[in-house]
């Protein structure tokens, strides 16, 4: 059940946000609606995919802010020209993502330092490097990468959502999808039988790093500019995404596809506030108590079920 | 003499022995902002620097407790910036309003902390989420009731005799100072002397075995968390009294500033290991490393990194986890 509690929050939100809207605009949701939501959420929904695969190994990120921050500099800088040059640069700063997710995997994993006080130090480092590179906001993205990554009339945004996610699904079932699991679950049996549990985690926080370059671009190419701030709050609504999808902040049980529901829901959170005509200014008062409840109703059920078998 | 000094030091607790290493970073920490920059060492200098830190320790006092249980406070933004915001809207700037508006201002931080502490102990909430949601609920009542303070009581200032003493001082030692010397003592006394501090400490070792022998870990789970949230509250008391006037996000550096120096003052980040007086050293390691960098005229770039730099030289030397093999 706790496994499914991503999907259940997100079928609920997408009720409710499809109540909300048709009562208060009299009509239901256009394509244009759809479209501007999977825009803006396509950079959470990376952010929590790579957030998810380092809980699963028992870990946490607290730099996806300074990576994405990072990478959004260096996104509005460097990605320019016509043609296939700026996809080039994209994969600079993909690679990019991978080798500051790839720095934390080593302080993590050979360093033996707690995830969250890795993060912790690096996220301040990436923010100040984001800084050295963008001062103040500004920068561009050709029209080019816009649409392929975002277009604002073509739901190209599915095809990167289909990626992901196949990504995802293919991951799981790889000898390293499974190693992620056996040291999430027990890192010391894990170990027994030979995982090498210093290089999973090395890979997982390389591949947050890179979901979170991934987000920067998508962030970029949505906002059509960059800012070197633009990462901070994708710590605590990553983590948040995460833990509504599902995942066990214990390690080992969990799956990316729910922190994508998690994330989904998130943001549509938002626009459910916005069209009951909820004050902006109470709208993090309901996000909390969104986390709190879809977390307890986890807890619940997870209740319910284990007294049931106990009773069968 | 030398090897008796050694042999001495060999005898100490690991406990007490990171406290020691706390308080050598920062002295040196100290040392080399004096020699670099003769005017760092300062009793002007050093006075700002006492004060900054005081009240990165009050909330670091309350990250502390939460994680020698194994827990982590991440409310602790909005119950500052909540509290301060409630005592300036309720003691309207009046000497007469300021008990009334104090006793307010605690009684939010050590309400949301009792909530947190419910939801983690009694719930099961893992207490990332219940004290991330907590920050969120805390953050939107904030601002939905103060109108993102522009409320007609919300230009008010902090009462006179408020200011004067964290402005002024008591006999020219800053009141904020005094404060944290009476923390300092209560933290010590209440962790290592009295039999709730043995039950914390057993409940951050391995709470199953703690509850076994008869401790109430809900109980004392709790109890930490609502003592965070009133020192959260404190500190935001004080940085009014200091500043005059909340702004939105007071409490914002104050998160991962709390964390750092906890973990730089010795305390396991897993549970059941640390002291106070190390928390003491860490919060002044920390401050005293960013005024340095602003004193030098630093841009915020290379002081954020140099920041991160230091915390992590920092975890390397003695915050890493046990070996596998």
């Amino acid at each position: 059940m706790r496994d499914r509690l991503g999907y259940v929050v997100l079928v609920a939100t997408i009720a409710a946000y499809l109540v909300v809207y048709s009562s208060s605009l009299g009509r239901l949701p256009t394509s244009f609606d759809y479209l501007s939501i999977l825009n803006t959420m396509l950079p959470l929904v990376f952010v929590a995919i790579g957030q998810s695969l380092v809980v699963l190994t028992g870990g946490i990120d607290l730099s996806v802010g300074g990576i994405v921050s990072l990478c959004v500099a260096v996104t509005a800088t460097i990605v320019t020209g016509d043609g296939l040059a700026p996809f080039g640069w994209v994969l600079v700063v993909l690679v990019l993502g991978a080798a500051c997710g790839a720095v934390n995997g080593v302080i993590v994993s050979a360093g033996r330092i707690a995830p969250i006080l890795t993060t912790l130090a690096t996220l301040s480092i990436f923010t100040g490097l984001a800084l050295w590179v963008l001062p103040v906001p500004g920068g561009s993205i050709p029209p080019v990468v816009r649409n392929v990554l975002s277009n604002p009339n073509v739901p190209t945004g599915l095809i990167w959502l289909g990626v992901a996610i196949g990504g995802w699904l293919v991951l799981r079932r790889t000898r390293f999808g499974m190693r992620v699991y056996a040291v999430g679950s027990d890192e010391t049996s894990a170990r027994a039988v030979g995982v090498p549990a210093a290089r999973v985690k090395l890979g997982v926080y390389a591949l947050s790093g890179l979901c979170s370059g991934l987000a920067a671009v998508f962030y970029v190419s949505t906002t059509t500019a960059g800012d070197a701030n633009a990462g901070a709050p994708f710590i605590l609504t990553s983590i948040a995404s995460v833990v509504v999808g599902g995942v066990a902040f214990s390690g080992g049980r969990g799956s990316a596809l729910g922190a994508v529901a998690g994330a989904v829901a998130l943001t549509l959170v938002i626009d459910v506030l916005f069209f009951a005509g909820i004050d902006p200014l109470y709208q993090s008062l309901f996000q909390g108590l969104f986390l709190v409840v879809a977390v307890l109703l986890g807890t619940v059920a997870t209740l319910v079920t284990r007294r049931r078998r106990a009773v069968t | 003499m030398n090897g008796e000094i050694l042999r001495r030091f060999d005898t100490i607790t690991p406990g007490a022995r990171r406290v020691l290493y706390a308080y050598a970073v920062a002295a040196s920490v100290l040392l080399l902002g004096a020699v670099l920059n003769p005017g760092f060492a300062s009793w002007t200098s050093l006075r700002a620097v006492l004060v900054v830190a005081a009240f990165t320790g009050f909330v670091a006092a309350g990250q502390m407790l939460v994680v020698l249980v194994g827990g982590i406070d991440l409310s602790i933004p909005w119950v500052l910036n909540g509290a301060a915001i409630v005592l300036t809207t309720t003691s309207l700037g009046q000497s007469v309003r300021l008990p009334y508006a104090l006793a307010l201002a605690l009684g939010v931080g050590a309400l949301a902390g009792f909530a947190n502490g419910m939801g983690v102990a009694w719930l099961g909430v893992p207490a990332v989420v219940m004290t991330l949601g907590m920050n969120g609920v805390l953050q939107g009542l904030s601002l939905g009731l103060s109108k993102g303070l522009t409320c007609a009581s919300c230009g008010s200032y902090a009462p006179q005799p408020l200011r004067d003493l964290f402005v002024g001082g008591v006999a020219g030692v800053p009141a904020a100072l005094l404060v944290w010397i009476g923390v300092a003592l209560l933290m010590t006394v209440l962790l290592t002397l009295t039999t709730f501090g043995r039950r914390v400490y057993a409940v951050g070792v391995n709470s199953r075995a703690a509850f076994l022998s008869g401790v109430g870990v809900r109980g004392v789970t709790v109890a930490l968390y609502t003592l965070s949230g009133v020192f959260a509250a404190l500190a935001g008391i004080m940085l009014v009294g200091y500043g005059g006037q909340p702004s939105l996000g007071l409490g914002d550096p104050y998160l991962f500033e709390s964390i750092a120096a906890v973990v730089v003052g010795g305390v396991s980040i897993l549970g059941g290991r640390g002291h106070y007086l190390g928390v003491v050293a860490g919060s002044l390691t920390l401050v005293a490393v960013t005024t340095f960098l602003q004193a030098q005229r630093v841009p915020e770039y290379g002081r954020l990194m140099i920041y991160g730099l230091v915390i992590l030289v920092i975890l390397f030397a003695y915050g890493r986890d046990k070996s596998h093999d």
